[in-house]
């Protein structure tokens, strides 16, 4: 599996456009710009919806009007930094693939979705019984505090990509090389 | 406020005279002698705990920027959904003061997380920081944005909003989400510098 994802990722790196858009100063960290202040847009509402569920944000207002008017912004922010984010990873594919914080952020984007989606339906089931509550019953206080610690260790992960600690080029103990998956003789980082 | 000589527009007029007082500043030699003057005070900065911390320890710097994006998502959220709402663009159907003052909370704690998180970072690597004429945009910035928040758009929406012209109020929404952008793009491109 490694092997395929290592050949994937050179083969990506050897396209024109992967090479023309790490190499722009401007145009690559104008991407990387987009990618972290849209964190304004998504995060920021997202954050706003948990707090309203929790008791920390607009008490006085139904938790459903908070959930659906803030639900497109937010959508658009994450769509915004998703294709950012496919951008940043095709201009530095083989470092990416081989990275161990983005192999955790990536599983850890699942559990987002797979806990905003259990949220969610939770949500629809019986938001009419506590919407005016400052506070959500807590089996939903349980997901929005999951949903602000996943996203949470989600930014740190992609803050920690930009770090080589764990690279493949260095010198690491055969766990990290496992997780990273790092190839046995591999002459592209 | 309606004793005050200059009216009710005294702390809108004093921040602007603050902010012409700043520019002003930028284009004198009064700037560049005491540009030299605060370079000890930069040093000294990289010498506190946090500047020892944030230069040796790699992962505490980069856990503590994180924390600063987080904060930096929330202040983010809470004044887009405050002038979303002004702008009559979010949340229509809710009381739009109980939305600008619910954000104004938020914004102000997020506000603490990023200045107190700012300045560990800026610790870390104040002499560098020093020398990059974008993080003086950034303090700039952050310094019209915090006192236009605060002495500009929060006395003028504390007065019933059916009463104030709404494109003052539109001009106010959008002043905002622009002076509050552009403290996050110059800090993201502090990264991208020397």
């Amino acid at each position: 599996m490694n092997e395929l994802i290592y050949g994937v990722a050179v083969w990506l790196d050897d396209t024109m456009y992967s090479a023309l858009l790490h190499e722009s100063y401007y145009m690559y960290n104008w991407v990387e710009s987009t990618h972290v202040l849209t964190l304004m847009v998504s995060l920021g509402m997202l954050f706003l919806i948990d707090l309203r569920l929790l008791g920390y944000a607009f008490p006085d207002v139904p938790a459903s009007k908070i959930a659906d008017r803030l639900f497109v912004p937010m959508i658009i922010g994450f769509v915004i930094m998703f294709i950012t984010g496919i951008l940043l990873f095709y201009a530095v594919p083989v470092r990416s693939a081989q990275s161990l914080w983005f192999r955790i952020k990536m599983v850890l984007l699942i559990a987002c979705a797979v806990n905003a989606f259990i949220l969610h339906r939770r949500m629809s089931e019986s938001v009419s019984s506590w919407d005016r509550d400052s506070r959500a019953p807590s089996r939903i206080r349980v997901g929005a505090w999951l949903s602000l610690g996943f996203w949470s260790v989600v930014v740190i992960c992609g803050r920690f990509i930009a770090y080589d600690w764990l690279d493949c080029i260095r010198d690491q103990p055969a766990l990290i090389d496992f997780m990273a998956g790092c190839i046995d003789g591999q002459t592209r980082y | 406020m309606s004793n005050s000589i200059l009216g009710p527009y005294t702390r809108t007029i004093l921040t602007l005279g603050f902010i012409i007082l700043v520019f002003g500043f930028s284009f004198t030699n009064f700037r560049s002698d005491m540009y030299v003057v605060i370079f000890p005070f930069f040093e000294w900065m990289e010498t506190t705990w946090f500047g020892i911390i944030g230069k040796t320890w790699g992962a505490a710097f980069a856990f503590v920027q994180t924390i600063h994006l987080l904060g930096l998502a929330l202040l983010g959220g809470s004044v887009l959904a405050a002038e979303g709402r002004i702008l009559g663009l979010l949340m229509v159907d809710v009381p739009a003061k109980t939305i600008v003052n619910r954000c104004h909370t938020l914004l102000s704690w997020s506000l603490i997380i990023t200045v107190l998180t700012g300045v560990f970072m800026a610790c870390g690597v104040a002499l560098k920081i020093y020398y990059l004429p974008v993080f003086w945009y950034k303090m700039l910035a952050l310094v019209s944005g915090v006192m236009f928040h605060f002495l500009v758009r929060r006395p003028l929406l504390e007065h019933d909003l059916e009463t104030i012209n709404p494109i003052i109020l539109r001009m106010t929404a959008i002043s905002s989400i622009l002076v509050w952008f552009l403290v996050a793009a110059t800090g993201r491109w502090i990264g991208f510098s020397g």
